[in-house]
């Protein structure tokens, strides 16, 4: 179905126009031209060629569901209603939380949704022209292509500091482990297939997101058995009912998160960082930051035969304000000026001495200082304006600021409208008092032990500070070299805890060299007020020479361990990723042994030789023969015979 | 092959071998002095030794410009201050009121609390460029290697840490380490770290551990320590870089306490006298008050002490600071750990050092003369025609069994109850066998078996520690040497016995170092010379004593029991050739 173009954009792109106009099938036409009034966007539709693309292939696909009202809301429902339907399935969301400790959390969210389809196979065969709305044109392939029906991936780095921020956004449902994490439903006949399908999405997203997905090998891939779940009541629709669906896994440890893996995020959204909220995401600023995290995640919702896809794009970002601002004042964070020391007068304190105050409370701060931009108006393609919501307690003021002037609202969310450059205001008196964060369930640390090269231990520490007792899946997948002994596994508590008190259940699927890797997953009780570590350890193999990365080896990089709270609260994180080194060999050895050895190999060669074809004698006769054949032999017979010659005559002459 | 067959028929011809074999003894001695005079007389000659260079392209010391300055001494000073209120608290309560401050700028802290050693606070920067799994170490224990009060280390730890935590360039995490000495308690937390921990950093990469005791704020030098436990040293690109930034700041450097006069010259006396007192230094390392960095041997850390000198000089506190600075800037650069220059190397001052390849060849020397002496030992007497399961072989064997295991004995007795006057006094006796044992005779051959079998031995050990601690193989070699020049008597004379005697005395591996330490090294005066041995293993797990009692202590019993008077036998086994 297509949209009637207005005026004012068909010179910018005629020709595309003119062939997409071929396609238009003119009974919908006309039920479009009844119900559906084309209004506003057209203003928005003046800025670039971009958002020209998106209006001439415009949208019109009424979508019946509600309006989901919660954000955070775990039930999955249709985002978009289209009653009328004037606007496209998009909205965007800016959440600002400042945090204990000086810092801000920022989530941008922002939820897109796909046109329906059909899964219908001959239906869709009938309609093969696919329509892209806001939806990115780059998604919908992807999933067809690999028969995924959803698709979660993470962008992570930096430290969440969970002592003092309490839990992670979204419960942690939008962050992974530090570096890259990807998982997947799929939809497949078999386990190979399945795999195959896995391959060429992860190699697809690769390119997409200009990160090494690809590197995501069977030695990389785990199929989670409790973790990484589909969330309550959420259905996966299965296209062809003799298939199943497989939920594959894999993750990239420290994979460095850069601008050039933003840069694709922001072309996903139709408002392309030109608009809304988008205009914010500075690479400079989101990298620079405590700790970010970049998700994606697709989904297929079906209703009988007609399906569509939804996205959800998260950035969020805690940055330190203090180190923030200060920055934008002194790139190079040199010792400052002696007049602008902070000094404890309580201590003694003169012109030489000065006991520095901790950071001062006092807030005041704009959010253009923070990101080094403003939001550069509403997104104008969407019924939903884009809206930004400031969590704080009563001792913040949270005001919005518009061509100068401020304003407030009661609950502190704005809605930003028009083309007006917009800013946050942020001022409070005290910057420890924030919105109480909920503190996190259970806290896990993992570490590395072992002092040799050639095994090792791993130690992970679970503290349950609350008074109920914690349930929860942790899950963890380490690399083939890691030999690991479940035989080992044990339990330090100082409350006297054993192993059967707190594992439930174990899932262990041993690894394999080379194929696959160590995957496991235990169900865990962690009782009320307890401390315990579980450590097991582990060999560490040698590998093939090839087998180390080209680059600059300081060692392997252990993937996070996935903690997945189950009871009191839903909640989900990541331990830190681990470092592990294996013995190295030096690089140019293989070069001495290839001298060694064929030193030696000559040197026992011409030994043998020597014996097979020499004749073995006692050294009288050799010596004789050496008279006979060596140089000085050969001299003493040229001399015999010279001396013959010279003798011959006399006889005669006698 | 024909020059290797000519060469061989020109010796037989010659009849070298019965004539080298006559002079084993003598080429014994050689090799022994060839081994010392190789390292005192050749390698600090000028053109024998290299100067130093940065391998590893990526340190690039001195190359950003180090900011602690200015306003930051106006807060390290604030810190000293309130540290030097801090100095008469109970070590817990000063921990918990640091660990405050060091909580202000953002800094994880933890007290690591060890029954035995005390209690070592540390904290954590995390940073955020960084992916945390790597961190560099900033040790500064509470009192120093000399028993003062390190004010000034701790604080410039504190403030360092605090102004490292402004700057965005990290990628390893910063660990700030407080302990309450440089020894054992350290060495227990870095243990610690790597077994038990529940705050951890990353695998550490480097540790500097500074040593400014007082609150003078001006010092004239500063001293690098190096030197690990059980021969291990740091990277020289690590060393490199701490004298590079050190020389760049304007500071001189000091190495094994050499004196500030003696800095500034490059003198063939000079650098003979640091090489061997770092030797003595290696030898000694874990015994001697230790300075803290060799808590970190083991783990692939490479670790380095700081060490400021006098009260009175041209070079301010923060200064000092810079240096840890840079350096943490340089390994900070790091991609990968350090692999690029020598692990194996001696200095002979901070800016010139030979590399193992060209150093090995003394210690090779010398226990190719112990395995000479062995071979002289069998060969040069009328018993070597001998089969090789002779009964006397097989009865040397089994003393030398009896001999390895009455020194495991008293290696572990006396870890159990230190007696040194006892020990010491035993082995005297000892030495003097000859003398009190006139009654009974050993059997000529038995005393020359014994005397082969134990500098085989010998010789053995040191060739297996030659590579691995240097140092310490060397002293033990050149102590033990005399060792080999005890001879076999029959119907000795006095003089002979006498001779024997004072030989062996000399070797015992606990008079022989006992010695030693009286007369070079005024830490260990008196016995404490054992007592630091057997906590240097207990506490640091230094190897030093085991090394002397197993690899050691048998060969000398062996010898001292070849050594009494002997009686011929006549050998009726030459007919099963």
């Amino acid at each position: 179905m297509w949209l009637t173009l207005t005026h004012g954009l068909i010179f910018l792109n005629l020709f595309k126009i003119s062939v997409q106009l071929q396609n238009i099938d003119t009974n919908s036409f006309t039920d479009i031209e009844n119900d559906y009034k084309y209004d506003s966007v057209e203003s928005s539709l003046r800025y670039d060629d971009d958002r020209v693309n998106i209006g001439s292939q415009g949208y019109l696909k009424p979508i019946k569901n509600e309006v989901m009202s919660d954000l955070d809301n775990n039930k999955r429902v249709g985002l978009f209603s289209m009653e009328k339907p004037t606007k496209y399935p998009f909205k965007e969301h800016l959440e600002l939380r400042p945090l204990p400790k000086n810092s801000l959390l920022s989530s941008f969210q922002f939820h897109l949704s796909s046109n329906e389809f059909s899964i219908d196979k001959s239906d869709r065969s009938n309609n093969q022209y696919s329509h892209y709305t806001v939806f990115p044109r780059s998604i919908s392939p992807l999933m067809d292509n690999t028969n995924t029906r959803q698709v979660h991936l993470r962008f992570t780095h930096g430290i969440w500091d969970h002592e003092n921020w309490g839990r992670l956004p979204h419960d942690g449902r939008k962050s992974g482990g530090s570096g890259v994490e990807l998982w997947a439903v799929i939809e497949a006949s078999d386990h190979n297939t399945a795999f195959d399908q896995w391959v060429k999405l992860s190699n697809m997203l690769s390119g997409l997101f200009c990160a090494s997905i690809n590197f995501i090998d069977s030695a990389k891939t785990t199929y989670p058995m409790s973790s990484f779940q589909p969330g309550d009541g959420e259905e996966i629709p299965l296209f062809n009912a003799s298939n199943k669906l497989y939920l594959l896994r894999g993750a990239l440890a420290n994979e460095p998160v850069c601008t050039e893996n933003m840069a694709p995020f922001i072309k996903l959204l139709p408002t392309k960082g030109r608009q809304g909220i988008s205009t914010l995401l500075d690479g400079h600023k989101i990298f620079d930051s405590q700790w970010h995290s970049l998700s994606i995640d697709v989904t297929t919702v079906c209703e009988s035969n007609s399906c569509h896809y939804e996205m959800e794009e998260f950035i969020n970002v805690a940055i330190n304000v203090p180190t923030t601002l200060a920055r934008s004042v002194r790139p190079i964070p040199k010792p400052v000026d002696g007049s602008e020391l902070r000094c404890d007068n309580s201590k003694h304190y003169d012109a030489w001495t000065c006991f520095p105050l901790p950071e001062s409370i006092e807030g005041k701060y704009e959010l253009s200082k923070i990101f080094g931009k403003y939001i550069m108006g509403s997104n104008s393609l969407s019924g939903y304006p884009t809206q930004t919501c400031v969590q704080v307690s009563d001792n913040w003021k949270a005001l919005v600021k518009v061509d100068g002037s401020y304003f407030s609202t009661d609950n502190n969310c704005f809605d930003v409208k028009g083309e007006d450059w917009h800013d946050i205001y942020l001022e409070t008196d005290d910057t420890t008092q924030v919105d109480p964060v909920k503190a996190s369930p259970v806290y896990v640390t993992r570490s590395l032990t072992g002092y040799s090269q050639d095994k090792g231990g791993l130690r992970a520490v679970f503290k349950n500070p609350t008074s109920e007792p914690v349930e929860l899946v942790y899950f963890e997948s380490l690399p083939w070299y890691m030999n690991l002994y479940l035989s080992t596994l044990k339990i330090e508590s100082k409350s006297g805890l054993k192993i059967s008190d707190v594992i439930q259940s174990t899932y262990y699927l041993p690894a394999k060299d080379r194929e696959r890797p160590t995957h496991l997953e235990y169900r865990m009780t962690i009782p009320a007020n307890s401390t315990f570590a579980l450590s097991y350890q582990f060999d560490k193999s040698l590998l093939k020479y090839a087998e180390y990365p080209p680059d600059a080896n300081h060692g392997f990089e252990i993937e996070s361990a996935v903690v997945t709270v189950i009871s009191p609260v839903k909640y989900e994180f990541r331990t830190a990723t681990l470092l592990l080194t294996l013995s190295t060999p030096d690089f140019s050895m293989p070069y001495n042994v290839i001298i060694l050895t064929s030193t030696a190999m000559g040197f026992i060669f011409g030994t043998l030789f020597n014996m097979l074809v020499k004749r073995v004698v006692t050294v009288q006769e050799a010596d004789k023969a050496m008279t006979a054949t060596g140089l000085r032999g050969r001299f003493l017979v040229i001399k015999e015979k010279l001396v013959k010659m010279f003798k011959r005559p006399k006889p005669k002459s006698e | 092959m024909a020059v290797l067959e000519k060469l061989h028929r020109r010796i037989v011809d010659m009849g070298l071998v019965p004539r080298i074999i006559a002079s084993l003894p003598k080429i014994s001695i050689f090799c022994a002095l060839l081994s010392i005079s190789w390292l005192t007389l050749f390698l600090p000659l000028e053109g024998q030794y290299r100067r130093t260079y940065i391998s590893e392209n990526a340190l690039m010391p001195s190359q950003a410009y180090s900011y602690f300055r200015e306003s930051e001494w106006n807060i390290l000073r604030g810190y000293r201050r309130e540290l030097e209120n801090l100095k008469d608290l109970d070590i817990h309560e000063r921990n918990t009121i640091v660990a405050s401050w060091m909580e202000e700028y953002g800094a994880k802290t933890s007290i690591n609390t060890n029954n035995q050693y005390g209690e070592t606070l540390y904290g954590i920067v995390h940073t955020s460029r960084g992916d945390g799994t790597e961190a560099m170490v900033l040790a500064a224990p509470w009192t120093t290697t000399d028993g003062l009060y390190n004010n000034g280390g701790a604080a410039l730890a504190i403030s360092l840490a605090r102004y490292f935590a402004r700057w965005p360039v990290w990628s390893k995490n910063i660990i700030v380490v407080l302990s309450a000495d440089p020894q054992a308690s350290l060495r227990a937390w870095v243990k610690a770290y790597h077994t038990k921990l529940d705050l951890t950093g990353g695998s550490i990469e480097s540790a500097v551990v500074l040593d400014y005791p007082g609150t003078n704020d001006y010092f004239k030098y500063i001293e690098i320590g190096y030197n690990g436990l059980n021969g291990g040293l740091p990277n020289l690109d690590l060393i490199n870089t701490a004298v590079h930034i050190s020389e760049h700041e304007g500071m001189k450097v000091s190495l094994h306490g050499m004196p500030f006069v003696e800095l500034s010259q490059d003198t063939y006396k000079l650098r003979l006298k640091t090489l061997l007192s770092g030797i003595k230094d290696m030898t000694l390392a874990g015994i001697k008050n230790t300075t803290g960095h060799e808590a970190f041997n083991g783990w692939r850390i490479q670790s380095v002490t700081l060490k400021a000198h006098g009260q009175d000089g041209p070079f301010d506190v923060t200064t000092f600071g810079r240096v840890p600075e840079a350096i943490f800037r340089s390994v900070n650069n790091l991609l990968e750990k350090f692999h690029q220059s020598f692990f194996f190397y001696l200095l002979l001052s901070p800016r010139s050092f030979v590399s193992i390849g060209s150093y090995l060849p003394a210690a090779i020397a010398l226990s190719a003369s112990f395995a000479i002496a062995s071979a002289d030992s069998i060969l040069n007497n009328e018993y070597s025609k001998l089969p090789l399961l002779s009964i006397y072989n097989i009865w040397a064997l089994f003393a030398f069994a009896v001999a390895l295991m009455i020194s495991f004995v008293t290696a572990e007795a006396f870890a159990y109850m230190p007696l040194p006057s006892l020990l010491l006094a035993f082995n005297v006796a000892l030495s003097f066998i000859s003398f009190t044992v006139i009654k009974y005779k050993i059997q000529k051959p038995f005393s020359y078996r014994f005397k082969a079998f134990a500098h085989l031995y010998f010789s053995i050990v040191l060739t297996s520690l030659l590579v691995v601690n240097f140092a310490l193989a060397l002293a033990v070699g050149v102590l033990a040497f005399p060792m080999s020049l005890t001879k076999t008597t029959t119907n000795a004379t006095m003089q002979q016995k006498l001779r024997n005697s004072l030989l062996l005395m000399s070797s015992n591996p606990f008079i022989a170092s006992w010695i030693l330490c009286q007369l070079f090294e005024a830490q260990l005066a008196g016995t404490s010379l054992f007592h630091s041995l057997i906590d240097a293993w207990t506490q640091l797990g230094c190897w030093t004593w085991y090394v002397l009692c197993i690899g050691w202590y048998p060969s000398w019993i062996l010898v001292a029991y070849s050594s009494i008077d002997s009686i011929p036998i006549v050998t009726t086994s030459k007919k099963s050739y």
